[in-house]
């Protein structure tokens, strides 16, 4: 009896844990056969999360490493107002108001809105991140995003640009270079545990984002420092409209400063319109005046139409060609063709222009680079304007060989200039030297390129010549540095007053462009001064700029004055 | 025999364990570590954009002027000596002594 109970109660046993066993069996039969998909993607919600990460912009220095553009990363706050309950969004926002410099009612505001997410402030200061870490408010939350950096302020900003809050590139390098600095963009796969922290990225061996490419320009900080500095005097100085200055080394076209005034800061760009970011040295055409005599000079010497000695009639001041009248600055008998550039006779430059004619004219103001662009790496690059000669009108060879009817940008002007400089061959001016990885590494060397050969080594010997005399005996005695011999033309041309359409009598632009030392440049200059009020000459307003930098600039480069100089040294026995 | 297989299963099944436990661990460590790294990169990063600000020219200047009393110098004031001539070989260069005035010393302040 006792066997058959203790049989029955083993089978009921038996079946109650094979029933068991059967439930279990099933649910996991269940769970890891029949509903295995639906479930596993459920599992992956809640243990991984997918994070989206960009690797840093690329930063971007000038020639000797300093730092002029760079991201950081910064906090920026959110908010999810629908976690918060009534009182609460008051009481953060006067928490939060003075950290984020936001006013409280505005921050209250959007904390009370019916949402699940709300940007509260974005890309704050590092300091304000600290300041936040040290608050632990429900409803708050703070993420790092890349911030961009420019350390020196305004300094160089018409080159650098500046990039959006999305961080990408809107102007200057910063928008030209856009694919080399942008970091590369990747989700990444980061395994959670139940309490939400990251327990170890899902494939360890996936390398986190490549960060951008960096830049190394040609300008060096210093140089484009004296060059602002000095630039932003004289404009204030004359109360002028506007000034810009380009510093190149006319050997390789590498741009060594290049200035705009007024000036503005890329770290607040917000509060300023597209007309004080343009960098007009490169997309403001102007009618250049006399400095355009040099380029005349340069092909009619090269043609052989005139020598530096071959005399001109001044024709005592007044000239009529095609029923206008070309005057001159003051009363010119004869004078030499060195003489018609020194003393920047327009009827000389006009009678030498007409000699050489049109066609050839044309020719060599298209080899000098004019009517078509630079093709240096930085956007927005204005063309000028040089007519066809077909366009041309009876009075058009005379008046380009003074520097009318022709639009020019001063990168055009100095790079012409700088031809001149090097012995004859047009390079292609550009501002960024070397592409480097994020281990810095370089990637990319960017070579001096020559565009062409537009004149002699003689020819430009022979110019060279005539354009020290411009310095010791003519227009641009303002231009001269102390130990140096230097080279260069003054240019004052008028405006068009664009209620007449004729050129006004009382506004210019003020020129002088150049290069030092005569005998062996270092630097080719140009200063152009809009709209400057009273004194209005190049050789007044615009030359004395180019003594100052150019001294200045030499001296840092430790260039050796071309004067021997004899000093006494002495010691003393104590 | 028995006893040993049964001892055996357990210390595997106690390996596999502590070897998933350790992951974990480890993992958590790695976690903490990066998070470590980022603050210290970003901490970099903030000390290189503040050292690129206070050694702008522009600010060097206005302390130098404004501060210290000092002044650009004017036109001649900076004589800049070639080292050597360019048209002479170097091994035909003699070093001379040069001596300087003491008050020209860089060390002597005011």
């Amino acid at each position: 009896m006792t066997s058959s109970l203790s049989r029955g109660r083993r089978y009921a046993l038996l079946l109650l844990l094979l029933s068991g066993f059967g439930v279990v069996l099933f649910r996991l039969a269940t769970l890891q056969v029949l509903k295995a998909a639906e479930l596993s993607v459920k599992a992956d919600r809640q243990h991984q999360k997918t994070v989206s990460l960009e690797g840093a912009r690329g930063t971007i220095v000038d020639r000797h490493g300093k730092i002029l553009a760079m991201n950081v990363e910064v906090p920026s706050v959110f908010g999810v107002p629908n976690t918060l309950d009534r009182d609460s969004p008051l009481k953060t926002a006067r928490q939060l108001s003075p950290i984020l410099n936001v006013k409280t009612d505005e921050l209250e505001r959007k904390l009370r809105q019916d949402r699940s997410f709300v940007w509260l402030a974005r890309k704050l200061d590092p300091e304000q991140g600290h300041r936040l870490d040290r608050l632990s408010l429900d409803g708050i939350g703070v993420v790092m995003e890349g911030r961009r950096f420019y350390p020196k302020g305004p300094l160089l900003a018409h080159v650098l640009g500046f990039s959006g809050m999305d961080g990408e590139g809107l102007e200057g390098v910063e928008h030209r270079y856009e694919s080399y600095l942008r970091g590369e963009k990747r989700n990444m796969v980061l395994q959670r545990d139940a309490l939400g922290r990251t327990v170890f990225p899902k494939g360890m061996a996936e390398r986190n984002p490549t960060p951008g490419q960096s830049l190394t320009l040609t300008i060096d900080e210093v140089i484009q420092y004296i060059v602002e500095r000095e630039l932003e005097d004289a404009v204030g100085r004359a109360r002028a409209k506007s000034g810009t200055m380009i510093v190149l080394d006319p050997k390789t076209g590498a741009v060594l400063a290049m200035a705009v005034s007024p000036r503005f800061d890329p770290n607040v760009v917000s509060a300023l319109g597209p007309d004080r970011w343009r960098n007009r040295t490169l997309t403001d055409a102007y009618e250049p005046g006399s400095t355009m005599k040099v380029m005349m000079a340069a092909a009619a010497i090269e043609e052989r139409v005139v020598r530096p000695n071959t005399m001109v009639f001044g024709e005592h001041g007044h000239m009529t060609v095609a029923n206008t009248v070309i005057h001159d600055h003051e009363r010119l008998g004869w004078m030499s063709f060195s003489q018609v550039i020194q003393k920047s006779s327009n009827i000389g430059a006009a009678k030498t222009g007409m000699a050489l004619g049109g066609p050839r004219l044309y020719r060599y103001l298209q080899a000098f680079g004019f009517g078509q662009r630079t093709e240096i790496d930085l956007p927005g690059e204005g063309a000028g304007l040089l007519r066809n000669p077909r366009d041309w009108g009876r009075r058009s060879v005379a008046s380009i060989s003074m520097g009318q009817e022709i639009g020019v940008t001063p990168l055009q002007m100095v790079a012409a200039v700088s031809a001149i400089a090097n012995g004859g061959v047009l390079m292609k001016p550009y501002v960024v030297s070397e592409i480097r990885d994020a281990d810095g590494h370089i990637l990319r060397q960017v070579p001096p390129q020559a565009k062409r050969r537009v004149i002699s080594p003689e020819t430009a010997r022979s110019v060279t010549t005539i354009l020290e005399g411009v310095i010791t005996d003519g227009t641009g005695t303002k231009a001269a540095i102390r130990g140096f011999r230097v080279a260069g033309k003054t240019g004052t041309a008028q405006k068009i007053d664009p209620r007449t359409g004729t050129y006004s009598a009382s506004r210019f632009v003020a020129s002088f462009t150049g290069y030092v030392p005569a005998d062996n440049p270092q630097l080719a200059m140009i200063v152009v001064i809009d709209d400057p009020q009273g004194d209005a000459w190049g050789g007044a307003v615009a030359a004395p700029v180019f003594s100052r930098v150019g001294e200045q600039v030499l001296s840092y480069l430790g260039v050796p004055s071309n004067e021997p100089v004899t000093l006494a040294l002495a010691s003393r026995q104590s | 025999m028995k006893t040993f297989a049964v001892f055996l299963g357990l210390c595997l099944v106690f390996v596999f364990v502590w070897e998933r436990v350790d992951v974990v661990r480890i993992g958590y460590q790695i976690e903490r570590l990066k998070h470590d790294k980022t603050a210290l990169e970003r901490q970099r990063d903030e000390l290189r954009v503040k050292v690129s600000e206070l050694s702008a020219s522009d600010r060097i200047a206005k302390l130098a002027t404004g501060k210290l009393g000092m002044s650009l110098p004017q036109q001649g004031q900076i004589i800049v000596v070639q080292s050597r001539p360019t048209d002479v070989h170097p091994s035909l260069i003699v070093p001379v002594e040069l001596k300087v005035a003491k008050n020209y010393l860089p060390s002597r302040r005011l």
